[in-house]
């Protein structure tokens, strides 16, 4: 077995197996502090307010948002775009770094995984509620039918993005499942209340961490993070061409699958990176989530910043190069000036100049900048899917079409109330599940801390 | 396939990684054989001390293979023969099955993956577990050797003294330890 010496310590503060078992099995044993319980109530207003405006979308139909014949697509696919995006971190992080045997992903998987579960349930309220009829979703499935049989169109992006993202959300929440069965035994175990003893004794399928289960089980992590992780580049490239395979000018590019998934895990680790730091700090999880962390995720991100930044050069370029009036006036005369340039500004400034900031050491151990910068990335992706959606739709091809677009209240109610969701499902997820993934910890401890370990 | 055995297993508890690896090892060199083994973490020294090997890595691989030929029939199946339309004249059989077919390769490989894997470790809701030691989720590893009826009172000393011998902490019995 080799040993990760480059990293240096993974886990700090000298912690022994125990400490790692009391440590992080303690948010489940105590109360729910009060911020957790006032966090709770403002979640569950925003999916109140959420609740509202999908009844008004479903009961009286996509009326109720701003959209219309030119721009056909508003909030709606923006923020679809932006869930799935951020939906992107788990799978990116944990497996990507599973298969490069990166062993720094211990502290973090968990968290980046529960969020991606919770980020794709969010992306997948979207394209349902955007058909107009939910109630007629099942017609996307391919299933012999008295309409013809008329089968669904399998060289639509459309149809790939359902099969995608729900392979993709059964994927993702499979492996997330399975990676905690030995944490909820540890649960199981070690708490005293009889009720908690149940649920996770239910949850833990009756793990009892002996050899040949442990051997399946790495097994098994192998080979859904080795079947997920082509899927991550797939599910992205699939919805980046619900753009591309179209005639609209700014998204008929082929550009367009690299530039999306890059987007996606960028705007990913950024929602890692927030997640990670709130963890960290609120549950005092130094000794697991360490500033070497932090730095390791900064760099990724302003790696990743600078791909974003060549894209963006790239497109604006190629408008012009290309000698497609409809191209140059899209990105000349709408993006970088115009109406929404203040979309295409603020996408700019937030994923290719600030994440610049992370070039300098003292930005990436400063951990209340480095959280504002986090957030600044996710901003600054919501701001893409604004440019791309908004501006090439409102002014395409025919001056007569053009419209502008702002979005109504039930559209801004949905998009609050999958916040509502995404912060409920984080809020449960920190008082009821090992935050950190215990055995997984445990399994590095020897190999990467070598004098914290006991012995 | 785990063999459950309602006779009576003689468990020596461990507090380190060392002195369990270093208990297989002497274990193994003497006549009694190792019944299972518990730990709370992987350790893959132990897999290899104990020559444990898992087929479930080529039983994903050939899951995928039938998931991408089963798509990949059921989409010439669709578009080909039962409802075939005409999309600007572009051939029936379509090189864009390939996405469909990676996509649902990846699904197959997984879905049936998960099933093996709960159904060979028998891993389901509900399931009531023999707990080897309260600490083996913590800080302690477990070695089990079965007490068969065949085994005098001389056997189950030696078994004791060599548990005592490779630093254990703790010797119990337990009923009802599931094997390798």
């Amino acid at each position: 077995m080799y040993d990760t010496r480059i990293r240096g310590e993974l886990v700090e503060g000298g912690v022994t197996y125990s400490d790692i078992t009391r440590d992080i099995l303690a948010p489940i044993e105590q109360p729910a502090p009060a911020w957790w319980y006032a966090a709770m109530s403002v979640s569950l207003c925003a999916i109140a307010f959420g609740g509202w405006a999908g009844y008004m979308t479903i009961s009286r139909g996509i009326g109720t948002w701003g959209l219309n014949n030119t721009q056909a697509w508003g909030w709606d696919i923006i923020n679809f775009i932006w869930w799935i995006g951020i939906g992107h971190a788990g799978t990116a992080f944990s497996i990507f770094l599973l298969i490069l045997r990166q062993k720094w992903r211990t502290s973090i998987n968990r968290a980046a995984e529960a969020m991606t579960v919770a980020a794709v349930m969010c992306a997948g309220i979207f394209p349902l509620i955007h058909m107009g009829r939910p109630w007629m979703a099942f017609y996307v499935i391919p299933y012999p039918n008295t309409r013809g049989p008329l089968w669904v169109n399998f060289n639509s992006p459309l149809f790939w993005d359902v099969i995608a993202i729900s392979t993709y959300l059964t994927a993702s929440a499979t492996f997330w499942y399975v990676g905690m069965i030995p944490d909820f035994a540890t649960v199981r175990d070690k708490t005293n209340s009889k009720v908690k003893k149940l649920i996770y004794g239910i949850l833990s399928f009756g793990w009892v961490g002996s050899a040949k289960g442990w051997l399946r089980f790495e097994a098994l992590s192998m080979i859904l993070g080795g079947l997920t992780a082509p899927l991550v580049i797939s599910v992205h490239s699939i919805v980046s061409m619900d753009f591309a395979t179209s005639v609209i000018p700014g998204w008929h590019t082929t550009i367009f699958p690299p530039y999306f998934v890059v987007g996606a895990i960028f705007s990913g680790f950024g929602m890692v990176l927030t997640l990670m730091i709130i963890i960290r700090n609120i549950y005092n999880y130094h000794h697991y989530v360490t500033d070497g962390h932090i730095d390791a995720i900064a760099r990724i991100l302003v790696f990743i910043s600078l791909i974003m930044g060549s894209a963006y050069a790239t497109e604006i370029f190629i408008a012009s190069y290309s000698g497609s009036e409809y191209e140059y006036f899209t990105f000349y005369n709408n993006r970088i000036t115009g109406d929404h340039m203040i979309g295409f500004w603020g996408m700019i400034l937030c994923n290719a100049v600030i994440p610049q900031l992370f070039w300098f050491k003292a930005v990436r151990r400063n951990t209340a900048l480095v959280f504002i910068i986090s957030l600044f990335v996710n901003l600054g992706m919501w701001f893409e899917r604004f440019t791309i959606i908004v501006t090439s739709l409102s002014k395409d091809y025919m001056p007569s079409n053009w419209t502008d677009y702002s979005p109504t209240l039930v559209e801004i109610g949905l998009y609050v109330g999958t916040l509502g969701i995404f912060t409920t499902c984080i809020l449960l997820f920190f008082k009821n599940i090992p935050m950190i993934a215990i055995s997984e910890v445990k399994g590095i401890l020897k190999h990467t801390s070598i004098k914290n370990a006991k012995n | 396939m785990l063999k459950t055995d309602t006779n009576e297993n003689i468990v020596g508890v461990f507090d380190t990684e060392e002195a369990l690896i270093n208990a297989i090892k002497n274990i193994k060199k003497s006549s009694f054989k190792i019944k299972n083994v518990f730990t709370p973490y992987p350790i893959h020294e132990v897999f290899h001390e104990l020559g444990l090997t898992t087929r479930l890595p080529w039983l994903a691989f050939f899951y995928a293979v039938g998931g991408t030929i089963l798509v990949f029939a059921f989409l010439y199946w669709t578009s080909v023969i039962d409802y075939p339309i005409s999309i600007g004249g572009k051939p029936d059989l379509s090189p864009s099955f390939i996405i469909v077919m990676f996509v649902m390769t990846i699904l197959f490989g997984i879905v049936l993956s998960l099933v093996t894997f709960f159904t060979v470790q028998r891993l389901y809701p509900g399931k009531v577990p023999v707990i080897i030691h309260e600490d083996i989720v913590d800080d302690k590893y477990v070695i089990v050797i079965e007490k068969s009826n065949a085994m005098t009172e001389r056997d189950v000393v030696a078994i004791n003294k060599l548990f005592v011998s490779n630093m254990a902490i703790e010797i119990g019995l337990k009923n009802d330890v599931e094997a390798i």
